[in-house]
């Protein structure tokens, strides 16, 4: 009930600093900065970290284990067994797949590429999203209509269907062709969704005051009304660069990724092609998943960190 | 838009309804066996096979339980066991054929199965060309006319003398058999083209009891004319089904938890982690390699217009870097051997393969990889760093690989290291497995691709040698005839290679002169090497004693462990109850 | 009103119309033509096919492609239009109809069930996070199982397959229903059909619901803003009160609206939990279809989510001005 209580308090009450302790008191001078946020400053350094890993694995390590046959198959972690008994080795501090490539190098190599095709997705699927969102929204008529049907068509193809077809007819693709692909795939939802949003703030009151006031469309568009969108934006930009990695990986089982490219869906997926579960290599699946995870936790935080940084109410003493 | 969504919903619901209702009587598990399945049934209740391009409307059961062959090939002994069929023979020509129908086979609604029933049903092949399931396009293809000498005799006469008649339409050759319909049901059927089949009978001794997308019911038929005959005893299971699995680790799973008794093909390393918590279950061989080979030996095709492969040595060179015990190790996991020549290495099959390596033709199944690059610097190639270059460019070749199976992409990968690492720049091309079979292949839309295409062979030489004569070649382009001789094949080695292998095509099989022969044509193959033979192709398909013995395995070599297959008869009749 | 009314409808059969014609057009881009693939396919089976020229020409024919394109549209228009999908080719001459009446109940019972699920908890997981009175543990442990969104859906699926059905038992491994009961309406049935779709729910749930709730966090974030909310509060009404009727009732406008984009992928999207699971549905129809390239049976089941989707759109299209007013209607 304490934290309740604490919790309510910078909207109910004027301040009140007898009742803080020191450590609170503490906190709050640091509100004098908004971007100092702990949470900010842990999602950008986990992220961060991935990038270290990509950067720093390639001088430390030799990521040409990447490849068929490389080192010794299934082999456990130092400090392991495998299935048959054998100890891991301290040359594979990873432990190895049963195609005999080193965990470390696929991850050094796959972890920035998967993150890569993640951000690059989302970021022009968003773009696009958003533009579009705002022009239909905003303008309405002739133009809201060409917008609204394009994207409900581009909404009922199933993905699957096109990404065949240009595979087939393509060849092998690279990343950045595989991130535009599942970008056409992501934009739609949020035009639609911020084209509802548009709408229902064109008519609040300081839109209609703005207009009043003789503001130009791109300035009401942008400065009254995007700023409001950005909580909900962030948001869906996290979920939609986990949904492109995800995609990804569901590309790549059906052989539509890069295939000479490790990324963490690749090295997943290939871990569940061999039964890796039934076969208890743990290491095979658990540490990309892991850094996928990382992945999201950093973007979740940096999320939670901006929304404390542009909305103050929601900070915490 | 309202009408419609009724619509679809009211369709729904009568799905369900018509489908439902009768009750099947419970068998205990004890007395069922569960066979895997490794893809969908897409439509359950349609049994025509005919119009079938898959397989999948015998796969899951109905030619394994209750559809019955003429004769099943024996892998072991390259001997065609009878079944309604008692016995097969051709006139010295090779192109009239009699066979002769076993005495009081009957169908399970009790009819009698007849000449009457093979005539009826190898006319309606012969008669109707939308009937494009594989068995029936190869009958139509050789067979002029069909007549029933007596009720038990069936007489075929051929467009060509064909030695292997027997054995490629009614043997069981690979996976299925011209299968024949009663024609007393058949007959009623408007166009056999859209006739469902359904509910279908067989001569089997299990009957259909349901069926769905994802599994198929077969129970013992209280009768079976095997029983009754002598032929055979009635086989033990109660009830045969087969399930379908998702994918292997689903698999692995089933088996762990007994809810399969026999499992599609699974990795080693999967097999070992199921045999870690279930002691019960068994493979081929008791270990390394504990697949089974099948027919489909790997191989890489090279396309013979293409510079410089266009050229023998070059091949060759490329033939000598591979090390396939290497590919054995990696991309098998130790479950296969390293072939010595072109064929699948069954018992049936040794005369031809020991010919050919006693004159000097095997493989090696390690790499020679000074005696490659002597081979290329003969040519007029000169390493420079890391590759071969000759006027300015670099030695270098894609391979085409289909992406559906690690195992292929793994052994292409393997190749792609080996080729790098002695000067090759090599590169795999993953293509979507629809691409690969409808594109690649047959328009020869590659420089070197993984595949199987001398497939064909089993308990005789021809089937497959004869899939690389100089009649099969067409430009690059054009839809190789039947996916034969897609390196197209034509130099003057071609030409004699062709020479000799058709000569063999009408020799009756077992004729002493053919091994000779075979050695005397691969010479052409060593030399010119328009494919390289890899490694066998491999099938680890595990089965469980919990409930079931008498599994096919080496030691128990009544024949191959192809469940999936029409030969599945024999698996079924072998199995005892464990105690 | 009614101009408003009839710019939908008229939208509504452009988009059905566009996305129809455009499966249509898609599968024809790709380099292989049906028949190769369907030789291909037998060739990968084994040996030579022999006669495989007339087969060919065989094949040609039963897939009428030896019509001209044009007359092959008008054909396909006319009948989708009519629900008559024709006859699947990899699986010739089952109707394509029949393929997608049997499938369609899985998706429709296991998939809706899935997606309702997951969007009321993530919606509901969204909004705590946001409400300033949610226990402190609620506000660190929703977070944290945020983390499971990050995982491909198959491997979810596989977790607790391993978890739940090999090592515990509670649920059965594969299929839709047992191997022992029979399709129908009993209870034998319902009982085995329920018992097999909890984990292939659970694992869509598990990796979807962190999106609805990251959604539903930034709306709610904006609508705790709103001077209605603040007026709510300074009015000294219940705080579960304003949380469901002030805030949750307006941050939740959006979330509908992709809920109803959502139904289209619902059909189309887990394809991989349907085939770990070995689980009948639209999705791994629709996959196997686009693997052989049987075009009638990818045209058939797209049409059904085009459809769906279509539809979904057009009723929350409708109804968004019925529940929030604050939309002029006819702009």
């Amino acid at each position: 009930m304490a934290d309740q209580t604490n919790a309510a308090a910078p909207e109910t009450a004027a301040p009140d600093m007898a009742g803080l302790t020191k450590r609170q008191l503490k906190r709050m001078k640091r509100f004098d900065n908004p971007w100092n946020n702990p949470k900010l400053i842990w999602g950008i350094t986990l992220l961060m970290g991935i990038i270290a890993l990509g950067i720093f694995g390639r001088i430390f390590w030799d990521t040409d284990l990447v490849f068929t046959g490389a080192v010794m198959p299934s082999q456990a972690p130092p400090g392991f067994e495998n299935l048959r008994g054998q100890a891991g080795l301290a040359s594979s501090p990873l432990g190895t797949d049963v195609a005999g490539r080193d965990l470390l190098a696929l991850l050094i190599v796959g972890a920035p590429n998967s993150l890569y095709v993640g951000m690059l997705a989302s970021l022009i699927g968003m773009s696009l999203g958003i533009f579009l969102g705002f022009t239909a929204g905003y303008t309405g008529g002739r133009i809201d209509d060409v917008i609204r049907v394009g994207s409900d068509v581009m909404i009922t193809i199933p993905p699957l269907l096109i990404l065949v077809v240009v595979q087939a007819s393509f060849g092998d693709i690279t990343l950045t062709m595989m991130a535009i692909l599942i970008a056409a795939f992501v934009w739609q939802s949020p035009t639609r969704l911020i084209r509802a949003q548009v709408l229902s703030m064109r008519e609040s009151g300081y839109v209609q005051m703005a207009r009043l006031s003789g503001a130009s469309n791109r300035h009401i568009m942008f400065r009254e009304m995007l700023p409001n969108l950005v909580p909900y934006l962030f948001g869906s930009f996290i979920a939609n660069v986990t949904t492109s990695i995800v995609t990804a990986v569901g590309l790549e089982v059906l052989g539509l990724g890069p295939q000479r490219v490790p990324t963490l869906g690749r090295v997943i997926y290939d871990a569940i092609d061999s039964a890796a579960l039934t076969r208890d290599m743990w290491w095979w699946w658990g540490f990309p998943t892991v850094l996928l995870m990382v992945m999201f936790i950093g973007l979740l935080l940096i999320n939670l960190g901006l929304d404390e940084v542009s909305n103050p109410r929601l900070r915490r003493l | 838009m309202k009408k419609t969504t009724q619509m679809l919903l009211g369709t729904v619901a009568m799905t369900l309804a018509l489908t439902g209702g009768a009750f099947a009587q419970d068998v205990a598990r004890e007395n069922t066996v569960i066979f895997d399945l490794d893809r969908t049934i897409p439509d359950p209740e349609n049994f025509n096979w005919m119009t079938d391009g898959t397989g999948i409307r015998r796969m899951h059961g109905a030619h394994q339980a209750m559809w019955e062959p003429l004769f099943i090939l024996n892998y072991n002994t390259g001997e065609m066991d009878p079944w309604l069929a008692t016995e097969a023979a051709s006139d010295d020509d090779g192109d009239v054929w009699t066979i002769s129908l076993r005495e009081g086979v009957t169908w399970s609604d009790g009819e009698a199965f007849d000449a009457d029933d093979v005539v009826f049903t190898v006319n309606m092949a012969l008669e109707n060309e939308e009937l494009t399931a594989r068995e029936v396009a190869t009958l139509r293809g050789q067979v002029a006319s069909v007549e029933a000498l007596d009720s038990h005799t069936v007489q075929f006469t051929l467009n060509n003398p064909n030695p292997r008649f027997a054995v490629e339409n009614f043997g069981v050759r690979i996976f299925g058999s011209f299968l024949i319909m009663p024609e007393h049901v058949w007959s009623a059927a408007d166009d056999p083209a859209t006739f469902t089949f359904f509910p279908p009978i067989g001569t089997g001794p299990y009957v259909y009891a349901s069926s769905a997308n994802n599994r198929a019911i077969w129970d013992r038929a209280e009768t079976w004319w095997g029983a009754e005959t002598g032929f055979m005893e009635m086989p033990e299971p109660e009830r045969v089904i087969f399930l379908e699995s998702g994918g292997e680790e689903s698999r692995a799973q089933l088996m762990i938890a007994g809810e399969l008794d026999a499992a599609q093909n699974l990795s080693v390393g999967t097999f070992e982690a199921i045999q870690a918590q279930n002691p019960d279950a068994i493979a081929w061989y008791d270990s390394y390699p504990f697949a089974v080979a099948d027919p489909c030996a790997r191989q890489m095709e090279i396309n013979t217009t293409v510079a410089p492969w266009d050229n023998a040595n070059m091949r060759r060179a490329v033939s000598m870097i591979i090390d396939r015990t290497q590919i054995v190790n990696i991309a098998a996991e130790g479950a296969t051997t390293a072939s010595s020549t072109m064929f699948a290495q069954f018992g049936s099959m040794s005369p031809f393969i020991d010919a050919v390596v006693e004159a000097g033709y095997g493989l090696p199944a390690t790499a020679d990889v000074e005696g490659a690059q002597a081979l290329l610097e003969g040519e007029g190639w000169v390493r420079e760093g890391d590759y071969y270059m000759k006027d300015g460019e670099t030695l270098s070749v894609e391979i085409h690989v289909n992406s559906a199976s690690t195992e292929y992409t793994r052994t292409i990968d393997m190749v792609v290291e080996q080729l790098q690492r002695a000067g090759v720049d090599a590169r795999s091309v993953p293509v979507e497995n629809g691409v690969f079979w409808g594109e690649v292949l047959p328009f020869g839309a590659f420089t070197m691709s993984y595949s199987w295409l001398s497939c064909g062979s089993v308990n005789e030489p021809w089937a497959s040698m004869g899939r690389y004569t100089v009649a099969d070649v067409v430009p690059v382009g054009e839809r190789s005839p039947g996916f034969n001789n897609t390196p197209r094949w034509d130099t003057e080695a071609a030409v004699a290679y062709s020479a000799i292998v058709d000569e063999m095509e009408t020799m009756a099989l077992g004729d002493p002169a053919i091994p000779g022969m075979v050695a005397e044509a691969y010479q052409h193959l060593d030399a010119e090497m328009p494919f390289i033979p890899l490694v066998q192709a491999f099938k680890l398909m595990p089965f469980s004693t919990t409930y079931w013995e008498g599994w096919p395995t080496a030691n128990n070599y009544y024949n191959h462990p192809f469940f999936h297959w029409n030969s599945g008869h024999q698996i079924i009749h072998n199995l005892t109850r464990a105690e | 009103m009614a101009r408003y009314l009839a710019n939908r409808v008229f939208t509504l059969f452009l988009t059905v119309f566009i996305a129809a014609t455009l499966i249509w057009i898609i599968p024809r881009l790709s380099p292989v033509n049906p028949v190769d693939a369907m030789l291909g396919r037998m060739a990968s089976g084994g040996g030579t096919i022999e006669n495989s020229g007339a087969l060919l020409d065989q094949l040609t024919e039963r897939f009428g492609f030896n019509d001209p394109l044009i007359v092959q549209y008008w054909l396909y228009i006319k009948n989708t239009l009519t629900f008559d999908f024709g006859l699947s080719t990899a699986s010739f001459p089952t109707p394509v109809a029949q393929m997608i009446a049997t499938a369609l109940p899985w998706t429709l019972g296991l998939m809706l069930l899935a997606l309702i699920l997951t969007f009321i908890i993530g919606n509901l997981l969204g909004a705590l996070m946001v409400w300033e009175h949610t226990p402190r543990p609620w506000k660190v442990v929703i977070p944290a199982a945020m983390v499971f969104t990050s995982m491909p859906p198959i491997l979810s699926g596989l977790l607790l397959m391993y978890v739940f059905s090999s090592t515990l038992g509670w649920f059965p491994l594969t299929g839709a229903y047992g191997i022992r009961v029979e399709p129908g309406w009993s209870l034998d049935f319902i009982g085995s059909v329920a018992h097999h779709g909890i984990l292939p729910a659970m694992s869509i749930v598990l990796v979807t619901f962190g999106f609805w709730a990251l959604g539903m966090r930034g709306l709610m974030i904006t609508v705790q803003g709103e001077d209605y909310t603040v007026l709510a509060k300074a009015k000294g009404l219940r705080k579960r009160y304003i949380l469901y009727k002030y805030m949750i009732r307006n941050a939740i406008l959006p979330q509908i609206t992709a809920f109803a984009l959502k139904i289209g992928m619902l059909v189309a999207g887990q394809v991989l939990v349907e085939r770990i699971f070995a689980y009948p549905g639209m999705g791994k129809l629709l996959y196997d279809a686009i693997l052989t390239q049987d075009y009638p049976v990818i045209q058939g089941v797209s049409f059904v989510i085009i459809l769906m989707t279509a539809l979904a759109v057009f009723f929350v299209d409708l109804l968004y001005p019925l529940i929030d007013p604050r939309i002029r209607l006819g702009a």
